[in-house]
């Protein structure tokens, strides 16, 4: 039996000197207390928190930069806070605390304000004591809390204490592999409830992985209702709740001078009789005329402007354009409904999460004969019929009327609505390679292309852009007489077409000349270090990509052989590449599919051999002899 | 009644005596679409009007300037990125009293006009660095539209001022009109053929500076585009006061200078010292001054934000907390205690402003150095990932005000002083496995200078996602299929007490994509090894003079082991030697590679140097020879040609 004692007295220890040896900033505690009162049906909510940090060495003094966040719903009060150094037994106090604003790249105003201040006097040893409250100003917003951080944390706790006619739901993420501990307490006439966890590691981001909600542990909390008198008052029991309450947002929308909007929906449609052509007539309309600018302002940010207004600012976020396309397809007779979904970067289910965490954005559907049509005008170049990509597989929530809702799921759209089809026709005069190629990029593949070529090109030349970014042959490519066709958000393939001229590609020795058909090389550069990695890889679409490539065997030449086929085929992705020989001319047919959004963990083996295969299956060149 | 008919007397007094220049100016009452070249319709935007007044003018009482500014733009936009681009308004509220008033509206293609509703203007308070802000976004905006924005502000009044003209998008027009009426002003345009012509506005004298067909300012490799813009800076000041450029320069160093030479340091710096030196004696300068730099920056933390005790003295050594400024007076107090001599050096960041010696503005004052003449080495204060030695790479070449001791000052360029500061030293073995299946690198690597900076602040400060990536650099960027089998860093710790010593790496990596099969020979992507290399386009003409980051050097010895049963060919690619040279005939840049055979051995050696940092722009296709040269290299292979 003793033996056992002195054991589990020295676990955590070795714990700790294992998790946390290397690391430059570590939590000793971050600890949560979530208070809720109810007083005659309001409900006074006080989140405390205490956190304490260490610098375990002094390369990381930036953590003494400390920001606490709060917007119309929440407010921050009694911050107290203060450095302490062990070896001189020292305290010294935080002594200025500024109220600031940050300009984000996505959000154009938003009400989101921060509390920020520097520990003083921080060092390599140094510990830094926070305590403050935030005021939750709405029961709705009781949020979420992370078990881990950016760093290791000591000792994790939240805890929610409650009157006992209160019922408060929780959901946890993520939680499977740590030891978390869960207690129940009533005292009086209050519950408590308290998670508490040790030794948590740290959680760093990945790049193209899944967004950190997919892998850090995480709870969720809400109140579900309470009672009164024997009577059951729901705030967020279930999702029927949650859209009870977007019900009365709905309601205060504006819906006054809507003749101007009804009369541009009926002038953009007045020559087309199909349903799905006028439909589409108008989310074209929305997506060319409305600007995204998104505005984050209390309620406002949840209540959609008036349609009549965002038509006549030609401005506006995800709800306002929304609801201006509810309006113009339903003036024309198409059944169309307001939505709200999570993007990608909420793993999470209305139905398991019924509160305005599981969504951060609004779309439209349309339903025209049967079928469901999920209409995203955020995106300005996704083509009718598609959902913007990055809400597949995400449930959508159709407000049908006042009282009634629908969840559909938003399906992942098949990897043959997002093909390139690449022709070269690739000729050696001397040493220097000529290609003749033409590129139609269809779905998300052509939506990519065109938001890129928006928006990041800078201040590249078109050739700059395109060598830099198709990284044909190598970074000498030249690109010469580029046409680019249906350049727009229809369904339409974008038709790219240019001359390449690649010098230093071909390799001759002798009267030999080598030359590699495979001038794009796809994926190429995607190994996962399966080592180091830690999440998922996440993948925007499914996509396929065909190459037929010919190559020109230049007189007086033959060729000496031409390589075997490959193939890797596998049911999320694969390639297939061969050879024919036909006169003097040689052909390459490939194709490179990815049918998944996403490679777990497990498969990493797997893709990674997909991957090598590839990049053998590349390294494959053909030689030509002089006759 | 009586009081009424004051009131208005004293109103028309002021009305026609201090007739201020934005009272008289508006846009026009109908606006009308420009017709756009056929060049300006690629353009996602053209600005067709920028317009910026400066007015200082005479308070209703006494003699007391006040600042007007107006600001009037019209700007077309082609596409969505031209409409994202313009299509929100920011209005720094820096020093502004108040805001007399704010308009925009857009006309359309159709004609159609749009008037921004007042009420959507926003309030924004204390963004981060950079004040208060009245943003709104522009109402009505289409493709083809055109965004007409006309502002007024009453500002503090402030003796200097600076303006850019240029844009990142070309102006047909851009005016800038400076009115001061009696009092005594200046002001110069930067990198402008254009000059000011003299006009007379509202009975008041002006100076008016109008240049057409402004290009836009691009992003260039080897550039500082944001330093480069047309701009101008300006100074106004009382007419009984009669300022020249030096009582500026002496007056800055006057008020700021005794701060920084303290004639005693205090007792908590002096009973600290030991805790800088940990004890040690007989230490040189530069070890004293290398410690002193270490302690600070793992014992002070520099904070940006508005509490105005960051620069005082005591709050700081107690607090151990400073601004960019106050910092200084942290390193003078023991600098002072160690008696190391010291001269403080005020600059900007050359990739955002040329500091001009010839005419005082404020807002180049921006970066802070401290030089140690005796060493010839300067401490960049807040720059966490040096130690004591050059200048950091953004402040190289721009000009600086130094002040001594004695409170003398005078103008240096920041030059590097040891011309071999940085560089790249990489020694690699290849070998083959039997099979000619995958290839074996075996790396030694130095970095010193620089590079040894940016590799270490790297590994210390960043979270694991960039290490990760700069260790995939490290060990051989762009062989996609690599696989390292072993990495090892020596020599990480920012603290090196030895001056400039090497970050050093050795790692081995294999790889199956260097070799290719051809028949039964391989190629083998020898070019590869050495990384990717950027490659310098230039489809259109250069508009930036060049500068790099700094001058460097690399030299590169690998060395092949071909494999029983076969020989190289294809070597003479090896070969390169492209260089850009002084009118005196030295070389200033070079690449340069060859090979020579020994045994089975194949060892090719590369040496590539930038001796300056900064490059005729006249000369740029000699300059881009020598960049592209390291990229020719990339793309060659040799032949592993099998005996028969």
């Amino acid at each position: 039996m003793k033996n056992i004692v002195v054991f589990t007295l020295l676990f955590p220890f070795l714990m700790f000197s294992q998790n946390f040896s290397g690391e430059d900033f570590i939590y000793l505690k971050r600890h949560e207390h979530i208070d809720i009162k109810l007083n005659k049906g309001n409900f006074d909510i006080t989140k405390s928190f205490s956190e304490q940090g260490k610098f375990l060495t002094a390369n990381k003094l930036y953590f003494a930069n400390e920001s606490i966040g709060f917007d119309g719903f929440s407010a921050i009060e009694d911050i107290k806070a203060y450095t302490y150094l062990p070896e001189e037994n020292k305290k010294i106090e935080v002594d200025y605390i500024e109220t600031k604003r940050a300009f984000d790249n996505g959000i154009f105003y938003s009400d989101q304000e921060s509390k920020t201040f520097t520990f003083p006097a921080v060092k390599a040893g140094a510990e830094i004591h926070l305590e403050y409250k935030e005021i939750v100003k709405d029961p709705r917003f009781l949020g979420l809390f992370r078990f881990g951080t950016f760093v290791p944390t000591e000792s994790t706790k939240l805890s929610i204490e409650f009157p006992k006619n209160v019922s408060i739901g929780y959901i946890d993420f993520n939680t499977q592999d740590y030891p978390i501990n869960f207690k129940e307490e009533i005292k009086g006439n209050n519950k408590t409830y308290t998670w508490t966890v040790n030794n948590m590691k740290g959680f760093q981001g990945e790049a193209q992985s899944e967004s950190v909600l997919y892998y850090l542990p995480h709870i969720i909390l809400y109140i579900k209702n309470y009672e009164d008198n024997g009577k059951t008052n729901n705030i967020l029991n279930d999702v029927n709740d949650l859209y009870q309450w977007y019900s009365t947002l709905v309601d205060s929308i504006d819906e006054n001078n809507l003749e101007k909007v009804h009369a541009v929906a009926k002038d953009i449609t007045k020559s087309i009789s199909s349903k799905r052509e006028k439909a589409e007539a108008i989310f074209n309309w929305v997506q060319d005329n409305i600007t995204y600018v998104a505005f984050e302002d209390g309620l406002g940010g949840f209540i959609p402007r008036s349609a009549s207004s965002v038509c006549d600012k030609r401005y506006g976020d995800c709800k306002d354009m929304a609801n201006l396309l509810y309006e113009m397809l339903n003036h024309v007779g198409i059944e169309s409904y307001r939505t709200w979904i999570g993007t990608r970067d909420r793993p999470y289910s209305y139905w398991e999460v019924p509160t305005p965490i599981v969504d951060n954005h609004m779309i439209n559907t349309v339903i025209i004969e049967n079928d469901t049509i999920f209409l995203d005008a955020t995106d300005s170049y996704v083509p009718f019929g598609m959902p913007s990509a990055f809400t597949q597989t995400k449930e959508a929530l159709l407000g049908i009327d006042k009282d009634s809702f629908k969840v559909i799921k938003v399906p992942v759209q098949d990897m043959d609505k997002s093909v390139s089809e690449i022709h070269s026709i690739i000729t050696l005069e001397d040493d220097l390679v000529k290609v003749d190629e033409t590129r139609s990029l269809t779905g998300y593949e052509k939506v990519d292309f065109i938001s890129d070529y928006t928006y990041k090109k800078g201040d590249k030349t078109e050739e700059e852009y395109l060598n830099t970014t198709l990284a044909i042959g190598n970074n000498k490519t030249n690109y010469i007489n580029i046409t680019k066709t249906n350049f727009d958000n229809k369904n339409t393939p974008l038709v790219l077409k240019y001359n390449l001229n690649i010098d230093s590609y071909a390799k001759s020795v002798a009267n030999k000349t080598f030359i590699n058909l495979d001038i794009d090389r796809t994926l190429s550069q995607s190994k996962i270090d399966i080592e180091d990695r830690k999440f998922s890889k996440k993948i925007d679409h499914k996509f396929k990509k065909k190459f037929v490539t010919t190559f020109k065997i230049p007189e007086g030449y033959r060729s000496i052989d031409i390589p075997e086929e490959l193939v890797y085929d596998n049911e999320k992705f694969g390639f297939k590449i061969s050879y024919s020989k036909e006169g003097n001319v040689i052909t390459q047919h490939k194709l490179i599919y990815v049918n998944t959004l996403s490679v777990d963990n497990s498969e990493f083996e797997t893709w990674n051999d997909f991957i090598q295969s590839l990049t053998r299956a590349y390294k494959k060149s053909i030689t030509i002899e002089r006759i | 009644m009586i009081k009424n008919s004051i009131l208005v007397v004293v109103f028309l007094i002021t009305t026609n005596s201090f007739a201020q220049f934005y009272k008289t100016y508006d846009w026009k009452e109908t606006p009308e679409i420009h017709q756009l070249s056929k060049e300006e319709q690629k353009e996602p935007s053209v600005g067709i009007l920028k317009k910026h007044v400066v007015e200082y003018a005479k308070s209703m009482f006494g003699d007391l300037l006040k600042v007007y500014e107006t600001d009037h733009t019209i700007t077309r936009v082609n596409n969505d990125k031209g409409i994202a681009k313009h299509n929100t308004v920011y209005i720094p509220m820096y020093e502004v009293i108040n805001v007399l008033d704010i308009k925009a509206r857009t006309i359309n293609a159709e004609g159609k006009v749009t008037v921004l509703n007042k009420d959507n203007i926003k309030e924004v308070k204390n963004v981060d660095e950079y004040g208060d802000f009245k943003i709104f976004a522009i109402e009505g905006v289409e493709k083809n539209s055109e965004i007409e924005v006309l502002y007024t502000v009453e500002k503090e009044y402030d003796m200097h001022g600076q303006q850019n003209i240029q844009g990142e998008y070309p102006i047909r027009e851009a005016q800038f009109l400076f009115i001061t009426g009696d009092a005594n002003a200046q002001i110069k345009a930067y990198r402008t053929e254009s000059k000011f012509e003299s006009v007379t506005i509202n009975n008041t004298i002006g100076k008016l500076l109008t240049i057409k067909n402004i290009p836009a300012m691009v992003e260039e490799e080897y550039s500082t585009p944001d330093a480069n813009k047309i701009a101008v800076a300006y100074q106004c000041f009382p007419k009984e006061q009669n300022i020249t450029q030096e009582m500026f320069w002496s007056n800055v160093v006057n008020n700021v200078g005794p701060q920084f030479f303290p004639e005693e340091p205090i007792t908590v710096v002096t009973d600290d010292l030991p805790n800088v030196t940990s004890g040690k004696t007989n230490l040189s300068v530069f070890e004293k001054a290398n410690l002193l730099d270490d302690y600070i920056k793992t014992n002070f933390t520099i904070v940006k934000n508005n509490n105005a005790e960051l620069s005082d003295v005591n709050y700081i050594l107690k607090n151990k907390s400073a601004s960019t400024f106050g910092i200084l007076k942290a390193y003078a107090q023991y600098l002072k205690a160690l008696d190391i001599k010291y001269e403080i050096v005020i600059t900007a960041n050359r990739y955002l402003k040329k500091f001009d010696p010839d005419f005082f503005n404020p807002n180049q004052l921006q970066e802070f150095l401290i030089y140690l003449p005796t060493e010839e080495k300067y401490i960049a204060t807040d720059r966490l990932e040096y130690r004591v030695g050059e200048a950091p790479f953004n402040i190289l070449g721009n000009y600086g005000l130094y002040i001594t001791d004695s409170l003398e000052y005078y103008f240096s360029k920041i030059v590097q002083t040891d011309p071999n500061f940085s560089s790249i030293n990489r020694v690699m073995d290849i070998t083959f496995d039997e099979e000619l299946q995958s290839a074996t690198l075996k790396q030694s690597q130095e970095y010193t200078g620089h590079w040894s900076a940016t590799s270490r602040a790297i590994l210390n400060f960043y979270p694991e996602q960039s290490i990760k990536e700069y260790e995939d650099y490290l060990t051989g960027s762009g062989i996609e299929d690599k696989v390292v089998e072993s990495y090892e860093a020596l020599n990480t710790e920012l603290l090196q007490l030895e001056y400039n010593k090497p970050f050093k790496t050795s790692s081995t990596i294999t790889s199956e994509s260097l070799l290719e099969e051809v028949g039964d020979s391989y190629l083998f992507q020898i070019g590869k090894v050495i990384g990717t290399q950027s490659e310098l386009y230039q489809e259109t003409k250069r508009v930036n003079p060049i500068e790099m980051q700094y001058p460097n050097q690399y030299d590169y010895t690998i060395t092949i082991h071909i494999p029983k049963g076969y020989t190289a060919e294809g070597l003479e690619e090896l070969n390169i030697d492209k260089s850009y040279k002084s009118v005196k005939g030295n070389k200033l840049c070079k690449f340069e590679s060859s090979y020579k055979v020994e045994g089975n051995k194949v060892i090719i050696t590369i040496q590539e140097f930038y001796k300056s940092n900064e490059y005729d722009l006249n000369r740029y296709e000699e300059f881009r020879e020598v960049i592209n040269a390291a990229s020719d290299f990339n793309k060659t292979a040799i032949l592993l040609k099998a005996i028969e």
